[in-house]
């Protein structure tokens, strides 16, 4: 039995172990705010927002705020949290454990916070009051898996690469680079998830034509690759932190033992 | 060769772990015995795999214990810190890991259960950990150890925090797991602990292996350690240098409070002087006291017999 015949056992384990009332208070928080800061927005404007004005309003606060946040939550302790209540050594000093540990932790992440995303997204678009909400319930709900699979592997990287300050560094994480220098015109938000999905986003709701010829700057903002290249390499980096991750879990000393354990 | 070290160091930063260890271990049941601070947590994170000697080498059932998924499937350890999750139950904690140690679901669980029978938590394997005594605890903590059949269990101070009842039954657990013939590793800082599973020990102390063998071995080592003596005698002074004349006496000394503390490797002789004494009606003693055989006193004297002291 090998790594991959583990992960379910690890998966089910802590699926099992989220279902408190906490954590599932947490699940409606994080889907509600969403469209319930939408329907106040909604109530104070007179007409239906424009298609582009409700995309973006919906894309920030479910793709981006709702799952970033979700996730943050989840992946981000997921090594920290074993090594601080010292279980991690139990988990040690099984066959493949740390890599089932961290594959399976990254499914419980993604499997928790896309229902969030899901539900928020389309609770969002309605209570926008979009004239034609399929087309963009869709492109929400897609934008939605990516950014829930590729945070997740993002911040379970920075959990282990930093486990006894794993969630001030995903904070900073957040904060610096998919807050601030996303929004940086210039080559360093290319490597920023948000950047493309920011750009999965333009393209999938048509807003880019106009608007990118029109600027060089805002080329800068959406790109012009198509949405196939940007999906490619959100993937790709994925995949990327993924591995990273693993190598780091295989070949750094993980233990809870400080030296007055010695 | 159930165990083997070269040379093997393991540094954290400037702080010394493991100090230069070399020791072969044969199949079968051996103490590790230290004081707190002594290496042993460390020395056993290195035979599990979860450290990397500095430097030398470590091989247990003839692996190197870091890279080897093998060697994980014919181990068991139950480590010091508890580390377990409240929020399950016994027998789903220790079905899980089993699971992980690579039995399918079914599997897991039917060993899982044995290994909470050999414990004797099956009345309580349903109940969340967070509820459990402390003994339940260990005795779970246990059953995660043994319950994928390991060949070799290595326990780290398994008695710690035990009430004696509880204590008792660990021993007479692991005493059964011996005589199956499995081989076992158990650290502890407490000597009497270890005495009543086996007669193999290991002695650490700053990080180094100061002496391994029986407990006769040891004992051997230690018989020109002076031993320290204290007594209260209505004539210090005189018998103070009585003691010196006689040459029975490596120190003496008169605390503030009146006590007569000597040191001395000619125990026997001492006690024919003082027992002499005393029908002689020559002093009047009233306590004698040997320094207690703790095994912290014992590390202090191969201490001393390391740095080249007496």
């Amino acid at each position: 039995m090998n790594t991959l015949q583990r992960i379910p056992a690890v998966f089910f384990f802590e699926w099992r172990r989220t279902l408190t009332v906490p954590r599932l208070a947490w699940m409606v928080a994080l889907m509600a705010f969403p469209p319930l800061l939408l329907m106040l927005i909604r109530s104070t404007a007179r007409s239906e927002p424009p298609i582009e004005v409700a995309a973006i309003l919906v894309y920030v606060l479910a793709p981006c705020v709702a799952c970033m946040m979700g996730i943050f939550l989840w992946a981000t302790p997921a090594l920290s949290s074993e090594l601080e209540g010292r279980s991690w050594v139990y988990l040690a000093v099984r066959p493949h454990g740390p890599l089932s540990v961290l594959f399976g932790k990254y499914l419980v992440a993604i499997s928790w916070s896309i229902p969030v995303g899901l539900v928020s997204a389309t609770l969002g678009v309605i209570a926008l009051g979009v004239v034609d909400p399929i087309r963009l319930i869709v492109v929400q709900c897609a934008l939605v898996v990516l950014s829930c699979v590729a945070y997740s592997a993002v911040f379970l990287l920075i959990g282990v690469i930093a486990p006894k300050r794993a969630m001030v560094a995903g904070i900073l994480y957040a904060v610096i680079f998919e807050v601030t220098l996303a929004l940086v015109p210039a080559a360093v938000n290319l490597l920023t998830v948000q950047y493309r999905l920011r750009c999965l986003l333009v393209r999938w709701m048509d807003m880019d034509s106009a608007m990118v010829e029109r600027s060089e700057v805002l080329s800068a903002y959406f790109g012009d690759e198509s949405a196939a290249w940007h999906v490619g390499v959100l993937l790709t980096m994925t995949i990327g932190y993924l591995t990273l991750a693993a190598g780091l879990l295989r070949y750094r000393e993980f233990t809870a033992a400080s030296e007055t354990d010695i | 060769m159930l165990l083997e070290l070269n040379n093997a160091t393991r540094l954290y930063g400037t702080v010394i772990g493991v100090n230069d260890i070399s020791l072969s271990l044969e199949n079968g049941a051996h103490g590790l015995l230290g004081p707190n601070g002594a290496g042993k947590s460390t020395l056993l994170n290195l035979i599990t795999g979860q450290l990397s000697p500095t430097l030398g080498s470590v091989r247990v059932l003839g692996l190197q214990p870091r890279s080897s998924h093998e060697l994980l499937r014919r181990i068991g350890f139950l480590p010091g810190s508890e580390g377990m999750y409240a929020d399950v139950s016994a027998i789903e904690w220790v079905a899980y890991l089993t699971r992980l140690q690579g039995f399918n679901a079914g599997d897991a669980k039917r060993l899982a259960v044995q290994a909470m029978e050999r414990v004797q938590l099956t009345d309580h394997m349903h109940r969340k950990i967070l509820s459990f005594s402390r003994g339940m605890r260990q005795r779970t903590r246990l059953a995660q150890a043994i319950a994928h059949e390991p060949e070799f269990l290595i326990l780290d101070e398994p008695f710690s925090g035990l009430d004696p009842i509880a204590r008792h039954s660990m021993t007479t657990l692991l005493q059964h797991w011996i005589a199956e013939g499995r081989s076992l590793l158990v650290s502890s800082h407490v000597l009497y602990e270890i005495e009543s599973l086996t007669r193999s020990f290991m002695l650490l102390s700053g990080g180094r292996l100061l002496a391994s063998g029986t407990a006769g071995d040891i004992h051997t080592l230690l018989t020109d350690v002076p031993s320290e003596v204290r007594m209260r005698v209505d004539k210090p002074r005189l018998m103070a240098a009585e003691l010196i004349r006689e040459e029975l006496v490596d120190s003496v000394q008169i605390t503030d409070d009146g006590e007569l503390k000597i040191t001395t490797t000619m125990s026997n002789q001492l006690s024919r002087f003082l027992g002499q004494a005393v029908t002689e009606d020559r002093y009047l003693v009233t306590e004698v006291r040997a320094a207690d055989d703790s095994l912290q006193d014992v590390f202090n004297s191969l201490m001393k017999i390391h740095r080249g002291g007496k």
